[in-house]
């Protein structure tokens, strides 16, 4: 099979997320004046290109099965490091679109489903590292005094560790079987229940009934989502985590909130000077009220930039991770991981190895593109 | 003949952008002779800046000169080459812009700075060029000029920095100054200071000026020849006193109607708002552009055609852009509006008492604190009355915004104390306050573009006021009280799903306002609610405001510096200075004499636009000392005019006692007073009676 008839046939193999791009993009053609700071995104190059890019990647996790080929854990004899494009012996038209890895796997569909852990961790993670920098960079951008100078040094510690070291020992068995990690996921993922409270609170404290009844839902989901991620103790079985992936969930998040801490205490100074802040304090608004509903909404434009360039950012610290064999699970077809693999014989076989690579960076770069299409729209305002 | 200094013939000048061509000037023209200082007079977004920047060629990336010619000298500037525009700028045309700090290189010494312009222009040696610069320095009046030019601009205050750009301006001796709004940023005794140095200077140098300004009677004192500005335009053109007196376009009239001269009176006289909007450089209407906004617009005339400039007959470089000149009878008193019932005022709803205020300057980790504390507010006692307007007056740093955050709980007395009615609320935080007292002391705020939340609707933003005040019963309740507080600002209903970045600046004022009297207050405390609208809007704002308190019978501390609108508006006066209370009385009180020193030099600085009052003229030396380090004794003791009439040091020793003149008229002074009696009045009206 030659070069261009294996690439008409992956973009063929793409054909739902087409289908889900096309929808998407004429949508938001037709509604782009209606969509705020998104449908500007519609305005600009740079934008449109990083959205498409980002957009494709999402679809792909989302619809991988339908897009793979064959399971990618299969493997099938024959097909030990096969030429892209090679037939799979006794199957009529099935081909290893991009060849075969070393143990005789299917690189197309290992890439594909690849984009799974990264799309299911980045964007949480990075999530989670933002609602614990809310919680805490409010209070010490807005409040300063010691509470700021003791938060502010920790954060500054935490950045000055190198990340990679970090890393390796929050994996290590040894660490792992002292449960730090554990504790340190019980301490984080309260964060995020806690932003939602306050958020809940300060805003209805006014109309009690409404505040009892929010409440009282988000402290149910969140206790129950709680128990579950952290400790793996949810009765239902609903939410639970692998012990690896909670191991790496809470490195990035543990990696990620200091930076976007002193992003939102920044801003927080800034913001805080504003009259609207002291309008809403001649008004007997409580603290948290002011900082969640009329800083935060009004520092939204850098966090959003930040947001997705911080997303891209784990997604490098992931393939890293992967790449060092601190992975999901080894089996996984986790993007850095297989990199890795592929190392081993890129100068005699390259082919299992560029594929996911090529991937992790198309990803990264059209995160950055987004983000530069947002920072540009949404500083014309 | 002489050769004009600058020449402008039928300027027009865009802006391309992403959405097209924006005339931001049409067809404009004037003429500025040797030694003539012109004003160009006009709201914001008319598009003056742009004329001056269109001057010195420097219109950034997007703008352009589509029409029209700029003569210097007699060349036209098209023709130039960069190089020479670039001698040009700086050697004989310089400008001045708004901000002082903006102009100087921070990282430079002044004298530095002021050397460079003849080094470079002139192409002298460094010692000459310091020489000269020295010689400047004094010519601005600026005390020890080598100790200025070792300092570095941020060690000089706002009104030497300002000297030292006219300074660095004149440098060169350029034969053109353009001067942008030179002292909005400026306290008013520093503006006055300012002012005579400009046109001092220009008479000195023989250098022709062209002055930017928003406030009228900035141009009547500075300026021989006038231009009215409207939506890109040029209205009406001429010598300043026929300009002033009689004006031929029904914006000028307008402009002047609004605005508060000495003799309005807010309940027999009160000021006419100019209705409706600036319109966007986009939706400008067809023929006269003021056309919907003007009471003589005839339709099918004034809307048919574009409008030429037409001189008006009988005087000198006269005119107007007005069809019916000739038709409109200019000597007709305005429309009546209904003169409002005078006020009575109530019982004490305010009792401010010995309130003192001293900020602790913290000491830093290298350092313990300084043992002396900043001073904001010493032994401010006064009480405010129902349905009263109580002004207080001062410059930046008397303490009126420290007052202000006292009243309103953001900050708390350090002795002393206030009462609301006959709750203790000088030493109570916001925090501690319960809803009832938070809603009945509220506060207007000064910039409009900053008062209210972008994130949040119009709508939104009041109910949750009146939801955090505990008005009504239920979210249906709130919102009929929310409309209805619309209504009460006079907004239409649907401005309640707005965004705030949909509204212009008055209207975001009004917003404001709706939001201090959700709770019914008690007290308003208005920070300089109209000073940063234009002023066509500033009336409108100022009459709604006057009209909701009457009405409500609210108490309403008015914070300004302005004291035209003071004047204008006010029942009492309380004149502020480092922190102390000089002067407080009846407005008819504060206005004319006895007066305190301090306030006799306020109200001579205030420049006021009208050409047959004539005023005294006090400039006071130096500037605001901080309260860092407040002088002894007096605290207007370093500034005052008058020290030399008090025997012996007792100005610097002694802080003067209150002495009260008439039934709640007070003045802190060690003059006696006979003397004090004996001042005669800062304004006077000229016995020509003007139109």
């Amino acid at each position: 099979m030659g070069a261009l008839e294996i690439a008409g046939r992956i973009l063929l193999q793409f054909w739902p997320v087409w289908l889900g791009l096309a929808a998407i993009f004429a949508l938001s053609f037709r509604f782009k004046t209606c969509l705020g700071l998104y449908g500007r995104l519609m305005d600009s190059g740079i934008g449109k290109v990083g959205l498409f890019i980002v957009l494709f990647w999402l679809l792909t996790a989302i619809l991988a099965d339908l897009v793979i080929t064959i399971s990618p854990l299969d493997q099938i004899a024959g097909m030990k490091n096969a030429a892209p494009g090679t037939v799979v012996p006794g199957v009529e038209g099935q081909y290893y679109l991009l060849g075969g890895d070393n143990l005789a796997r299917d690189v197309f569909s290992r890439m594909v489903m690849g984009s799974r852990t990264v799309l299911a961790i980045a964007p949480a993670a990075t999530l989670f590292a933002f609602m614990i920098a809310f919680t805490l960079g409010l209070p010490a951008g807005y409040f300063g005094g010691r509470f700021d100078t003791v938060l502010s040094f920790i954060a500054n510690l935490v950045l000055a560790f190198p990340v990679i070291l970090l890393f390796y020992l929050l994996v290590t068995p040894e660490i792992r079987a002292s449960g730090i990690p554990v504790m340190a996921a019980a301490v984080l993922f309260l964060f995020p229940i806690i932003f939602a409270a306050l958020l809940l609170w300060s805003r209805f404290k006014t109309q009690p009934a409404k505040l009892a009844l929010y409440l009282a839902i988000t402290l149910v989901l969140g206790v129950w989502a709680y128990s579950g991620l952290a400790f793996n103790a949810d009765p239902l079985g609903v939410f639970s985590m692998d012990p690896n992936l909670l191991n790496i969930f809470v490195s990035v998040v543990f990696v990620n909130a200091p930076a976007v801490f002193r992003i939102i205490r920044g801003l927080t100074i800034d913001i805080r000077t504003r009259d609207y802040v002291a309008a809403a304090q001649t008004r007997g608004e409580t603290p948290w009220y002011i900082m969640l509903w009329e800083i935060l909404p009004n520092a939204r434009g850098p966090l959003i930039v930040d947001f997705s360039l911080r997303i891209g950012y784990t997604t490098i610290l992931l393939g890293t991770l992967g790449f060092f064999g601190l992975g999901v699970s080894p089996e996984s077809p986790d993007w850095g991981m297989t990199i890795n693999e592929g190392r081993k014989q890129l100068s005699i076989h390259p082919h299992p190895a560029l594929p996911p690579a090529l991937a992790l960076m198309s990803l990264v770069l059209g995160l950055n593109l987004l983000a530069d299409g947002l920072r540009e729209q949404a500083l014309k305002d | 003949m002489t050769t004009p200094i600058l020449e402008i013939e039928d300027l027009s000048i865009s802006f391309f952008t992403r959405a097209g061509e924006i005339p931001a000037v049409m067809d404009f023209s004037c003429t500025i002779m040797p030694g003539e200082a012109m004003g160009l007079v006009g709201e914001s977004g008319c598009g003056k800046s742009t004329v001056a920047l269109a001057v010195m060629r420097y219109l950034g990336g997007n703008g352009r000169i589509t029409k029209g010619r700029i003569r210097f000298k007699g060349r036209d500037m098209a023709e130039m080459s960069p190089k020479e525009l670039r001698r040009l700028r700086g050697a004989d045309i310089a400008m001045i812009y708004q901000e002082p700090m903006a102009s100087l290189n921070p990282a430079m010494t002044v004298g530095k700075q002021l050397m460079e312009v003849p080094m470079l222009h002139a192409g002298i040696g460094a010692d000459a060029a310091r020489q000269a610069a020295r010689d400047i320095v004094a010519a601005v009046r600026l005390p020890d000029p080598e100790r200025i030019l070792r300092a570095y601009p941020h060690q000089l205050s706002g009104g030497q920095q300002q000297r030292i750009v006219i300074a660095m301006a004149l440098m060169s001796k350029p034969s053109l100054l353009i001067l942008d709004e030179p002292t909005t940023a400026l306290d008013v005794t520093v503006e006055a200071g300012i002012v005579d140095l400009i046109k001092e200077l220009g008479a000195r140098y023989g250098t022709s000026i062209l002055f930017i300004s928003h406030n009228l009677g900035l141009v009547l004192e500075t300026c021989d020849r006038i231009c009215v500005m409207y939506s890109g335009e040029a209205v009406e053109t001429g010598s300043v006193a026929d300009v002033f007196s009689r004006m031929r376009h029904p914006y000028t009239q307008a402009l002047f109607r609004s605005i508060p001269l000495p003799g309005a009176d807010k309940n027999a006289r009160p000021l006419i708002a100019i209705p409706g909007n600036f319109p966007l450089p986009h939706e400008r209407p067809p023929g006269c552009n003021f056309g919907p906004r003007c009471n003589h617009f005839v339709a099918g005339r004034c809307d048919a055609q574009e409008i030429d400039m037409a001189a008006v007959p009988g005087d000198d470089r006269h005119a107007s852009r007005c069809l019916r000149v000739a038709e409109i009878d200019w000597q007709a008193p305005p429309p009546r509006g209904a003169a409002a019932e005078s006020v009575k005022v109530g019982a004490p709803v305010l009792r401010v008492d010995n309130l003192k205020k001293y900020y602790g300057v913290s000491g830093s980790i290298l350092g313990p604190a300084l043992a002396r504390p900043v001073k904001a507010n010493e032994a401010v006692s006064f009480e405010a009355r129902e349905a009263e307007i109580v002004a207080i007056v001062g410059e930046s740093g008397c303490g009126k915004s420290t007052l202000a955050k006292i009243l309103i709980g953001l900050e708390t007395a350090t002795d002393g104390g206030a009462r609301l009615k006959d709750q203790e609320i000088g030493r109570k935080p916001i925090q501690e306050r319960d809803a009832k007292t938070v809603s009945s002391i509220q506060m207007i705020f000064q910039n409009p573009f900053d008062t209210l939340n972008p994130s949040v609707s119009v709508g939104g933003q009041i109910l949750r006021a009146l939801e955090i005040f505990g008005v009504g019963k239920s979210q249906a309740e709130r919102q009929s009280r929310m409309l209805e507080l619309l209504d009460l600002v006079r907004l239409p209903r649907a401005f309640a799903e707005r965004m705030p970045r949909q509204l212009s600046g008055g209207q975001k004022q009004r917003v404001g306002i709706a939001r201090a009297f959700a709770g019914t207050p008690q007290v308003v405390v208005a920070d300089e609610p109209v000073s940063a609208l234009d002023v066509s809007v500033q009336a409108a704002v100022t009459e709604l405001l006057m009209d909701i308190q009457r009405k409500s019978r609210t108490t309403m501390l008015f914070i300004s510096h302005d004291l035209s609108v003071v004047r204008y508006l006010s029942d009492r006066v309380i004149v502020m200075y480092l922190g102390h209370i000089v002067e407080q009385g009846r407005t008819e009180d504060i206005f004319s004499p006895p007066y305190h020193p301090y306030t006799e030099a306020l109200l001579s600085a205030v420049p006021v636009a009208d050409a047959s009052v004539r005023k005294k003229r006090i400039v006071l030396e130096g500037d605001i000392p901080s309260p860092i380090n407040p002088p002894s004794g007096c605290p207007f003791q370093t500034r005052c005019h008058r020290k030399r009439f008090v025997p012996g040091n007792l100005c610097e020793t002694v802080v003067p006692p209150e002495v009260e003149f008439a039934e709640g008229h007070f003045i802190k002074c060690h003059l006696s007073r006979d003397q004090l009696a004996a001042v005669e009045p800062v304004f006077t009206r000229n016995t020509t009676p003007a139109a």
